[in-house]
């Protein structure tokens, strides 16, 4: 290749990936988690989806008919977005559509009430927005609903991050997500040209006991030959799912002039269609429960995902089902019904399988793949060992370029900055696994847990190993001690599991708790891997040390 | 080693320069590419597809004005296009 290329890819490589490391090492080691949202959930709540799903009967009728004690529900519109584990609804609940029977809100409460979409409080109107349990029949706000499967989730997007006071077109964890984002892509693609001529002799070489400046950067090229496809599709869908307002807000002005909502509903978004309100009471009796049985008998290699009721006890009332197939069925597509409570007509039936349109097959390709919910546990596995590999391509990234640069003929003033930036980017990243740990086995003692008992020993104790370990000033003593809390912390969290809730291996496999089983031994082998490492280390320290013994 | 410092561009002016043409040059061509193709296609099969081929491409424009030995004919090129692109949208 070009010489001149060839520094070229590498500066460029190199102040792309230094530049976003430490911010890409949380995104990559908070998404790999991510993939058992559901399960890590499901440990920490004690309550087995897995369990939950053959005995839980989702009761709508129960929920409106708790929600009328409190409230008049005449002509109100409701919400309820099927969680992915099926067994929970975020519900939201408008006020009333009857003009007359509407409260007087105020203008302040009704703006922010247009601002927030799904995940804020509510305004001062009597608009309803909260979380229910199937399973408990219990409905509970978003902070009190809030568990480490969602923080670990809304982490690897840096959503906490959004409280910073920065507004570009976006919250601003957000958009910072999708700088990152695109800036691993361009360093993926740099990188992808670096090694081009090399790739296939690359693909072979690992020459783990060396030299360390060798371990890493085989390591940096296999494993970063290994999981391109992979690491490339998440760029990119990561971009899309994150910050796509820096294409959808030009599309809009340009394409669209100006109307998001003509967009949305191109992209099959959102439904923007108005039901009238007729101010004619309802004459017939209905019941979701029902409804909802018949269509997924009908619909049966299917899931549920949005149940919605249009105009709540008028004659012109309106009941909107939305449906994804299973992935296994097929790929994309999204079943709707659109059914009028008055005659019980069908007004629109779309199957979830059939025919999806070239919007939905791009979107749902994206979705699928990001999400890896296509081929069960299996590929959530496999996708996790490649976001791990991920972190581990960050780091044996960050240690190049200290050891390319920890040379003589560099100033000192330069070397003595590099030695900082990488004892602080290796000290924040290492210190999330024993962090996490820490931070589900604290859950296990506290009886209620809330958004910010989560927040408060997560980022406390992340800060405080941080600092600990960047005061020590040794990335040696910093990969080991980390190594070693990882390995204890790792393996006390299925044994306390065990101790306090009586979640043995054991126990949870009789009780066909897989999920909560799934957690335990995902922590357990993360325990094993880190002891067999640390083993593996001192033995290579020893050998060292003999062979510079017989050296002399 | 780090890349050797002889290929790189050294003075930081031009450097800025080649990181704007990239960035925004690479933008606006990767922006008004696909709005002419929306005008050709069905709009939103252009929108979704952009998706994927959007921010590829912009990445790849954002290197090819670092690779560039001379970065205003990559500026030129960029703005050039980019009329282009928008000038067809126009008339179309």
């Amino acid at each position: 290749m070009d010489n001149r290329k060839y520094n070229v890819y590498f500066h460029t490589h190199t102040i792309s990936g230094i530049i976003i490391c430490a911010l890409l090492y949380v995104i990559f080691f908070a998404g790999s988690f991510s993939f058992f949202k559901e399960d890590i959930s499901a440990w920490q709540k004690n309550t087995s989806y897995v369990e939950g799903r053959k005995k839980v009967t989702r009761d709508f009728d129960h929920l409106i008919d708790s929600l009328g004690r409190e409230n008049n529900l005449k002509g109100r519109d409701f919400d309820f977005f099927i969680q992915r584990h099926d067994l929970g609804a975020y519900v939201t609940m408008t006020g009333s559509n009857d003009t007359t029977l509407k409260k007087k809100v105020k203008p302040k409460a009704m703006a922010e009430g247009k601002k927030r979409r799904g995940r804020g409080r509510g305004g001062d109107d009597d608009s309803k927005y909260f979380n229910y349990d199937f399973a408990q029949q219990k409905s509970g706000d978003y902070a009190e609903a809030y568990d480490m499967g969602e923080f670990l989730y809304r982490l690897h997007f840096l959503a906490q991050l959004n409280s910073v006071p920065i507004r570009l077109g976006t919250p601003f964890g957000y958009l910072l997500a999708g700088v990152v984002s695109f800036l691993f892509l361009f360093a993926l693609i740099t990188g992808l040209m670096l090694h081009w001529e090399k790739i296939f002799s690359n693909f072979f070489t690992f020459r783990p006991w060396a030299k360390w400046k060798t371990l890493w950067t085989d390591l940096h090229t296999a494993l970063g030959v290994i999981g391109f496809p992979f690491q490339l599709i998440f760029a990119v869908t990561g971009i899309v799912l994150i910050a796509n307002v820096f294409l959808i807000a030009p599309y809009t002005k340009y394409v669209y002039k100006g109307n998001s909502s003509a967009l949305f509903q191109d992209l099959e978004y959102s439904d923007t269609t108005k039901y009238v309100y007729s101010y004619q009471p309802i004459e017939t009796s209905f019941s979701v429960n029902d409804l909802m049985t018949k269509v997924e008998k009908k619909w049966e290699h299917s899931r549920i995902s949005a149940v919605q009721i249009k105009n709540y006890g008028d004659a012109n009332m309106h009941v909107i089902l939305t449906a994804k197939p299973y992935a296994d069925e097929s790929f994309s597509g999204t079943g709707k019904m659109i059914y009028r409570v008055r005659d019980q007509k069908i007004l629109k039936e779309v199957s979830p399988v059939k025919n999806s349109s070239y919007v939905d097959k791009v979107r749902s390709f994206i979705y699928h793949l990001h999400f890896g919910d296509f081929g069960g546990k299996p590929v959530r596995v496999i996708f996790f060992v490649l976001g791990i590999m991920g972190c581990l391509i960050i780091i044996s990234g960050i240690l190049i370029w200290l050891v390319a640069r920890d040379k003589n003929n560099v100033p000192k003033k330069k070397r003595v900055f590099n030695f900082w930036t990488a004892n602080i980017f290796m000290a924040a990243c290492l210190s999330m696994l024993p962090v996490t740990a820490f931070t589900m086995i604290s859950l296990l003692f506290i009886s209620k847990p809330n958004q910010s008992d989560i927040y408060h020993l997560y980022f406390y104790s992340w800060l405080i190993l941080s600092v600990y370990f960047i005061a020590r000033r040794s990335l040696a003593l910093i990969n080991h001690q980390t190594l070693l809390l990882s390995s204890l912390l790792c393996f006390l969290l299925p044994l306390m599991d065990g101790i306090k809730r009586n979640n043995w291996f054991w126990t949870t496999f009789s009780q066909g708790r897989y999920d909560i089983l799934f957690i335990d031994l995902l922590f357990l082998i993360l325990s094993i891997i880190s002891v067999l490492v640390l083993f593996k280390m001192k033995q290579h320290a020893k050998t060292k040390e003999i062979k510079v013994m017989a050296q002399e | 080693m780090p890349a050797n410092k002889k290929h790189l561009t050294k003075s930081p002016w031009l450097r800025f320069v080649k990181i704007l043409t990239g960035t925004v040059g690479g933008y606006t061509v990767m922006f008004t590419f696909h709005l002419l193709l929306s005008k050709l296609f069905l709009p939103q099969n252009i929108v979704v597809t952009s998706f994927i081929t959007g921010y590829i491409l912009w990445a790849v424009l954002l290197l090819m004005s670092f690779l560039a030995k001379n970065v205003w004919k990559v500026l030129g090129m960029y703005v050039a296009l980019t009329v282009l692109f928008s000038g067809v949208c126009f008339i179309v």
